[in-house]
């Protein structure tokens, strides 16, 4: 009898087959009040860090944009300000709950025309090649089971000379950063994540799948390795978010 | 319903070929693959996992179409 492939689930070990599906639950759980608890987890400053990934992504008039993982919509909003009438965006995200909850969030925002929403997987993302000027996975790629296989599918999907940003949880730089934030997202986050959704169990995944995720030059290597060129990345609030850029070639 | 320009940017996650509107049954469906997706609440679900395989005979009348 051959053993069942694993792969990690925060610190825990999964077969192959189910992580999609224990992510998927755990996003299930929060997708209401997913909003709420970034601000609180944060204390807001990932909306700075999604300013920042929107400033890097030069995108502009009539592009195309992928934004895969894109949950309840916060980068889809803005792109949908700089395609204007000729351009358009694509929401995607792997789980209805996240996706139900950036769509009516976005119809209350007043967006509409060009920016549609698909329920798709990284990996098998449903677009021709070359179809997009910009992709970008906020707080996405984490969850992904095989992330090179999702990053081969960006490559194949961009236009050659189209961008893909990659923003995502990384390794604090500073070992006294590292320490104190260490102690803030075993501790303090399940304890948060308790009181406002009920669930310790999918804010101590969250804490856990960020220490599994690979860091900053692992990451890198994976873009190139997949074929991505003038990789690079930019360390935010001392590492705790890295930035990653790559261009198809 | 689902959005023309999305419509016209999607293919088949497991083909990459092109996809067929059936208004009827509201599903996008992949003549190559035999896979049927549908559409929940006007967003197109683009999982192999939530698709519809196709029978013999939708297949067949489709080829004598």
């Amino acid at each position: 009898m051959s053993e069942k492939k694993t792969t990690h689930f925060g610190f825990e070990q999964v077969e192959v087959d189910k992580k999609a599906e224990r992510v998927a639950d755990v996003f299930h759980s929060v997708a209401g009040k997913y909003d709420l608890m970034n601000d609180l987890m944060s204390g807001g400053v990932h909306r700075l860090w999604k300013r920042y990934t929107i400033e890097k992504s030069a995108v502009r008039t009539g592009h195309k944009v992928l934004d895969i993982a894109g949950g309840t919509g916060d980068l889809s909003y803005q792109f949908a300000q700089k395609v204007g009438p000729e351009g358009l965006v694509v929401l995607a995200d792997i789980n209805a709950s996240m996706l139900n909850v950036g769509r009516d969030r976005l119809t209350d925002r007043g967006v509409a025309g060009n920016l549609t929403c698909a329920q798709a997987d990284a990996q098998y993302l449903p677009f021709p090649d070359n179809t997009f000027d910009c992709i970008t996975i906020a707080f996405g790629l984490r969850n992904v089971t095989d992330k090179d296989l999702a990053l081969a599918a960006m490559l194949r999907v961009l236009k050659p000379s189209g961008r893909l940003l990659i923003l995502e949880f990384s390794k604090p730089a500073n070992p006294l950063l590292e320490k104190a934030y260490d102690t803030y997202s075993f501790s303090l986050l399940p304890l948060m994540g308790k009181l406002i959704t009920n669930d310790a169990d999918s804010y101590r995944y969250l804490a856990e799948s960020i220490r599994m995720h690979p860091d900053q030059k692992t990451l890198q290597g994976m873009m190139d390795n997949a074929g991505f060129v003038m990789t690079e990345f930019q360390n935010m609030t001392g590492g705790i978010v890295a930035l990653h850029m790559g261009v198809k070639p | 319903m689902i959005d023309k320009k999305l419509l016209s940017i999607l293919v088949c996650p497991v083909s990459k070929g092109e996809l067929d509107y059936q208004a009827d049954k509201n599903e996008l469906v992949c003549w190559s693959s035999g896979l049927a997706y549908p559409v929940r609440d006007g967003i197109p679900v683009m999982l192999e996992s939530e698709a519809r395989a196709l029978s013999e005979d939708e297949k067949q009348q489709h080829k004598h179409r």
